[in-house]
């Protein structure tokens, strides 16, 4: 598998108050690369999957938007702040669940919400409480003796009870049913206008009823930002008996004994231009498009 | 009512409503005047962003086919857009280029598919 240059198409044009800016960001822990020059620009109201292979580097991008990490190289920007010296102000605009809840084991769930509600101006107890009998999470259970779905339900209430502005969820229904999945996109969109949102999964087709932008990672770089729609719309896959010229609208190519398997872009490289003997143009939906861009 | 989404299919969940709001038009299964669900009800249902039910039905008003009423939300317009040539030819290519993949697929040289869709044009005229 060749892979051409990443390309990166800026969702939108750029704007001095997108929620989430990275930059040329790189990060690395000794002789492992974590993020090689990754950059990425987030719209206000847009609702972003973060796909890639496990070790692309979707975790280390979300902790160095958050702060959590100090990427060698790279300008950051979140919620127009350094994240390092975030004000109040963005705190309270701001939601984050993290892969593995943190949370206090001897709390009860009562007392966890009521605890960090306190750290929020905007906290909706009454909204929380709803969520907590809707979600089957007892609210006298101490934290230590939920189960992992419990307290990945519990860590996504820590994280919406202010209706932030943005939320960055990181792997957060790994542990859900699906009924619990679906509840928790319905959830995504409640009440809160021009929410963006930025999740990393692996459920790519959860992703795929949500999303407006996508966002592929591979070997700690952006590889693709777009629209999921014009993906969806303009990416396909081709079997062709010899090799695409590489360039612009050609985003991997494999070739096997027999022929090339290829992934267009068709408002780069139009079907016109294909040579005679190309068979097989297929759309893809976004497992089969991470198959082939991932492989 | 209730639209059909598959949000693992090939089509993005936005053509899929405009798509089968389309059909049922062009069907008589929605009339003039009939509402469309609002865009709330369809994203809780189908668990689905509202934007993109947003966009599909601000690309159905766009197209003639359906308008907004205050008060109501969407229904279907009264006089249904006469569509032109360039219009109509739009309408019919997602269908063609379903069946250009098939054909594909099946590795039906050109010269015999385009045969077969004469024929089916020509078919349709007794």
């Amino acid at each position: 598998m060749t892979m051409t240059q990443p390309q990166l198409i800026p969702p939108l044009a750029a704007m001095s108050d997108d929620p989430v800016l990275l930059e040329d960001v790189t990060l690395a822990y000794g002789d492992i690369i974590a993020l090689n020059n990754a950059s990425l620009r987030l719209p206000t109201g847009s609702v972003v999957g973060l796909a890639g292979s496990n070790g692309a580097g979707k975790s280390s991008l979300i902790r160095c938007l958050l702060g959590l990490t100090l990427p060698q190289s790279g300008r950051i920007r979140l919620l127009g702040e350094d994240p390092r010296e975030l004000s109040d102000a963005a705190r309270a605009r701001l939601g984050y669940v993290p892969q593995t809840p943190e949370l206090i084991e001897w709390m009860k769930v009562d007392q966890h919400l009521d605890y960090i509600g306190a750290f929020y101006p905007d906290w909706d107890a009454a909204r929380v409480a709803d969520w907590c009998a809707k979600w089957d999470l007892p609210p006298r259970q101490k934290v230590a003796g939920l189960s992992l779905g419990q307290k990945q339900k519990l860590s996504l209430l820590l994280a919406l009870g202010h209706a932030p502005q943005l939320l960055v969820l990181d792997e957060p229904v790994a542990s859900f049913d699906p009924l619990m999945r679906r509840e928790f996109m319905r959830t995504l969109f409640d009440e809160t206008p021009d929410r963006t949102v930025l999740i990393s999964s692996h459920l790519l087709s959860d992703l795929e009823r949500v999303i407006s932008h996508l966002v592929l990672m591979k070997n700690g770089r952006v590889l693709l930002v777009d629209e999921w729609d014009a993906l969806n719309e303009n990416l396909r896959r081709v079997v062709s008996p010899i090799r695409l010229p590489s360039g612009p609208g050609v985003l991997a190519q494999h070739t096997g004994s027999e022929d090339t398997t290829a992934v267009i872009d068709t408002r780069q490289f139009p079907l016109s231009d294909l040579p005679s003997g190309a068979r097989q143009v297929m759309a893809m939906n976004l497992d089969e498009l991470f198959v082939e861009l991932m492989s | 009512m209730l639209f059909d989404i598959n949000p693992s299919a090939a089509v993005p969940i936005y053509r899929q409503i405009i798509d089968q709001v389309r059909r049922m038009v062009a069907g008589g299964l929605l009339k003039p005047g009939d509402e469309l669900p609002s865009v709330r009800s369809v994203a809780a249902q189908h668990a689905v962003n509202p934007m993109t039910v947003s966009k599909a039905y601000s690309l159905l008003e766009a197209e003639g086919l359906a308008m907004r009423q205050r008060g109501v939300g969407m229904v279907i317009a009264q006089r249904q857009p006469v569509r032109e040539l360039p219009d109509r030819l739009e309408l019919l290519r997602p269908s063609l280029q379903a069946a250009a993949q098939h054909a594909r697929q099946l590795e039906i040289p050109m010269r015999d598919a385009l045969a077969l869709f004469k024929n089916e044009l020509e078919g349709d005229k007794q």
